[in-house]
């Protein structure tokens, strides 16, 4: 698209012409005031809480508070990484998020891909408008939607394996179930508001591509390969990188709804975790540095990933 | 859009209406509660009281039952409801936010009030309980089990100590011709029955024997008719060790895994909602359940709404005979207690007046007031029976059910209590006769570091194996691997720590 003329001769002046720092503050004075709630948001909801971490590397008790509450050091971060539990959530918490990684985030893509490709716009806008409404469902909802389903005896799904195979799968109970249920409940729930960014990078394609690609005698999926997928290339990428950043992060009400004595050896994560030991036994600084840890790969990963994005000739997101 | 923010003037209304909504919302909570003390009279003793709601509604502050309260205690009580699936997750929270209401009802020695007391931040009322009337009839056992490093910080809300037992289908047995089970072999054969001679007489396999959730009581009161010790035994050198280590909790191990391979018990029960829990034995899926006995008048009145014309159909019983007798799991004569903590009370002058509070509500109108409602709108007593006005009327029960969830009926309930149905008073009765034959846990008023840190990992190792061992996931030698886990996992030092303390108090 061609920039409008007066932006041209706007751009030209002040390549002649270079405006001083106060005078470009008292140009875009108001732009800088509406900046204001947005940096006092941060500062007030997101920054300042943030020196409560310092709890990880004391002996917090709410009694004493925090000014004397002791000082460990790195104690809780020696005793979690000692202790028997690390690994078990450590391997948990991995699996869930790469199986996260490979099975929930392609899905919107090709969902978004496949309604792409709908020719209907009428029909299109209806389907979009209704694989949204799994999201604003609760997981609570959805943990009892699964148990209603799954539960052997009378759960519909059961009963429905039991006609085909004869027997019924304790779907809620074996640890083999534990981790494809999850994956079930979370593509069900997320995909359809997943594609939203999607959708919203494929209206940008143009036409005129296709139509080029058509007069090369391209078929569908040679424009699907060829010019769709570059064309969202870098919005999937930029997602990818934002979702490293919580690699760790395996939702906690969704995991800790689906929980029960049979299963725990494989649902054990990180998130839960933090919440049985932080709030059900008051080991606050201890859950702490668990968060804090689980913080810290985050942003390790979130780094790296950028880097590389970046090495490869892709955007990154800083 | 586009229009409104091309002008000066839109820019500058758009960016003030930012500002304004992000005051507002960060104000909006201290404006609510500088209403409500305004609203309130000045001259009585303010109490926040938070405590537990099983109701779907909880009485609100206007309630005329609780207005009844407030008179009679010359207080002025402010409800903290919180619903009791949720009730520790809020203490927790609310106890690490330290704004704490003046009265705060603790459900069970959980590690994170255990925490928060060796802080000092709950006064100590031992000393205190002597000074009021009601109050110093406090029951020594319970006084004991509640205790706290030998001290205690809370009036502890009373229940019966034999409460547990059976609640079991009375019309299937009479249809099967069997009696109430006497030893554990006959209770295994009644399962058995319920199982598969169609007690209900529907001519379909649709019933089973006893109903479990995930709530894990049924098998703790279960094991105790094997012999298992109460949490804790003594070995033959005068040590204690823990109960999932003798002989007698792998014997009722295998009884209950026989049961679930049998189909005697529920598939589902390791998923089960607990809330769940007694639909079965009323809708004529299950025959047994095995929990507090005044299930037993619950379920019957359930049945009976259901079904008017199964004229008596639950019984109860409070255990069988085992190898060692008839045994009986106790409960700790106490469901919670009322703390005060030392952040919202801050002298001894304000502590005495919150314990007066709390010892006048176990006079006998505050108890009326709560249980029984305000007569002559909940309630009415015709020559000396007690009639219920609000059955069925919702919106009248809900403006007293709860409430007698800060009351610590103490030393006696002194409410009017219902007509005494033949079930009820059986259910009395037993509870009664429970209390010669219970077990004792030796270790019930130790506390243990290891456990207040990591009580809840130890007992989801031993929980969860147990349950994993009774549906077959692992077997006995995959039980003992659990074993050496829990020991491992702060076991040996909890078993080390409570033995120190037992042989103190031994010698």
């Amino acid at each position: 698209m061609a920039k409008p003329e007066y932006a041209l001769k706007n751009q030209a002046k002040h390549q002649v012409q270079p405006l001083t720092k106060y005078q470009r503050l008292k140009r875009d004075k108001w732009l800088y005031l509406m900046l204001i709630p947005g940096l006092a948001y941060f500062l007030i909801f997101k920054y300042t809480p943030m020196w409560g971490v310092l709890i990880a590397f004391k002996d917090y008790s709410p009694f004493l508070g925090f000014w004397d509450s002791p000082w460990v050091g790195m104690d809780h971060f020696r005793n979690f990484f000692q202790n028997p539990d690390f690994f078990r959530l450590l391997r948990n918490t991995l699996y869930l998020a790469v199986l996260d990684l490979v099975f929930f985030f392609p899905a919107p893509i090709i969902l978004a891909l496949m309604l792409n490709e709908l020719r209907f716009t009428f029909y299109k806008r209806t389907i979009q408008t209704l694989i949204y409404v799994p999201h604003f469902m609760s997981w609570v909802i959805v943990a009892s939607m699964t148990y209603l389903f799954f539960t052997a005896g009378s759960g519909a799904i059961n009963m429905l394996v039991e006609n085909v195979t004869g027997k019924q799968i304790n779907f809620l109970s074996a640890p083999e179930w534990f981790r494809p249920l999850i994956m079930l409940q979370i593509i069900w729930k997320e995909t359809g508001w997943g594609t939203v960014i999607f959708l919203a990078a494929l209206a940008g394609v143009s036409q005129e591509q296709y139509e080029a690609a058509i007069v090369d005698g391209a078929g569908r999926l040679r424009r699907l390969w060829h010019v769709t997928l570059p064309a969202i290339r870098s919005t999937i990428i930029i997602l990818l990188i934002l979702r490293l950043g919580n690699f760790l992060d395996t939702g906690f009400q969704q995991i800790f709804l689906m929980t029960n004595s049979l299963n725990r050896e494989v649902a054990d994560v990180f998130d839960t975790y933090v919440y049985f030991v932080g709030i059900t036994q008051g080991a606050y600084s201890y859950s702490t540095a668990v968060g804090l840890f689980k913080a810290v790969v985050g942003i390790i990963l979130i780094l790296g990933a950028n880097k590389l994005a970046k090495k490869m000739g892709q955007n990154g997101i800083f | 859009m586009k229009s409104i923010l091309k002008t000066r003037f839109g820019v500058f209304t758009l960016s003030v209406l930012f500002l304004v909504s992000t005051v507002m919302s960060a104000c909006s909570p201290t404006e609510e509660t500088n209403q409500s003390t305004t609203e309130s009279d000045t001259d009585r003793l303010e109490i926040n009281i938070m405590t537990t709601a099983y109701s779907p509604e909880p009485p609100s502050d206007d309630s005329p039952a609780l207005k009844g309260i407030e008179d009679y205690t010359d207080t002025d009580i402010t409800m903290h409801w919180v619903l009791d699936n949720a009730y520790e997750d809020k203490l927790n929270i609310t106890m690490a936010s330290g704004e704490l209401p003046e009265i705060m009802m603790i459900p069970n020695k959980m590690p994170s009030f255990i925490n928060a007391v060796r802080n000092g931040a709950f006064w100590e009322l031992g000393p205190y309980l002597d000074d009021y009337p009601n109050l110093k009839e406090s029951n020594e056992i319970v006084l004991n089990n509640m205790s706290i490093d030998g001290k205690v910080y809370g009036v502890y809300r009373a229940r019966p100590l034999g409460r547990l037992g059976v609640t079991i289908r009375k019309d299937w047995l009479e249809h099967l011709d069997l009696d109430i089970p006497k030893t554990i072999d006959e209770f295994y054969h009644v399962l058995k029955a319920f199982k598969e001679q169609d007690p209900n007489g529907s001519g379909q396999d649709d019933t089973y024997g006893m109903v479990v959730s995930k709530y894990n009581g049924p098998w703790d009161i279960m094991q105790t008719w094997f012999g298992a010790p109460n949490k804790w035994g003594e070995d033959p050198n005068g040590q204690l060790i823990p109960d999932f280590t003798t002989d007698e909790y792998m014997e009722a191990l295998r009884f209950f895994k026989k049961l679930y391979d049998e189909g005697l018990v529920n598939e589902d029960f390791a998923v089960m909602d607990p809330l769940e829990w007694g639909d079965p034995i009323v809708n004529g899926e299950a025959g047994v359940i095995v929990d507090v006995l005044d299930r037993g008048h619950r379920a019957q009145e359930d049945i009976q709404e259901i079904n008017p014309d199964i004229e008596d159909p639950i019984d109860v019983f409070g255990a069988v005979e085992g190898p060692k007798g008839l045994r009986h799991l106790p409960t700790s004569g106490y469901s919670g207690m009322l703390a005060i903590p030392k952040t919202s009370v801050q002298t001894e002058e304000h502590l005495r007046q919150i314990l007066t509070f709390i010892d006048k509500l176990n006079d006998a109108e505050p108890q009326i007031f709560a249980q029984n409602g305000v007569e002559g709108r909940h309630f009415e007593i015709q020559d000396g029976e007690l009639v219920e006005l609000d059955n069925g009327n919702n919106q009248l029960v809900y403006e007293k059910q709860d409430l007698n969830q800060f009351i610590a009926f103490i030393p006696e309930n002194r409410f009017h209590e219902p007509e005494q149905t033949p079930l009820r008073v059986k259910e009395q009765e037993i509870m009664e006769a429970n209390e010669a034959i219970v077990v004792p846990n030796p270790a019930e008023a130790l506390i243990s570091e290891v456990y207040s840190q990591r009580g809840q990992q130890l007992d989801n190792i031993i929980n969860d194996a147990r349950i994993k061992f009774i549906v077959g996931q692992i077997d006995e030698a995959g039980f003992q691997d659990a074993v050496d886990l829990w020991y491992k996992s702060g076991g040996e030092a909890y078993v080390n720590e409570i033995n120190e303390q037992y042989q103190a108090i031994q010698n």
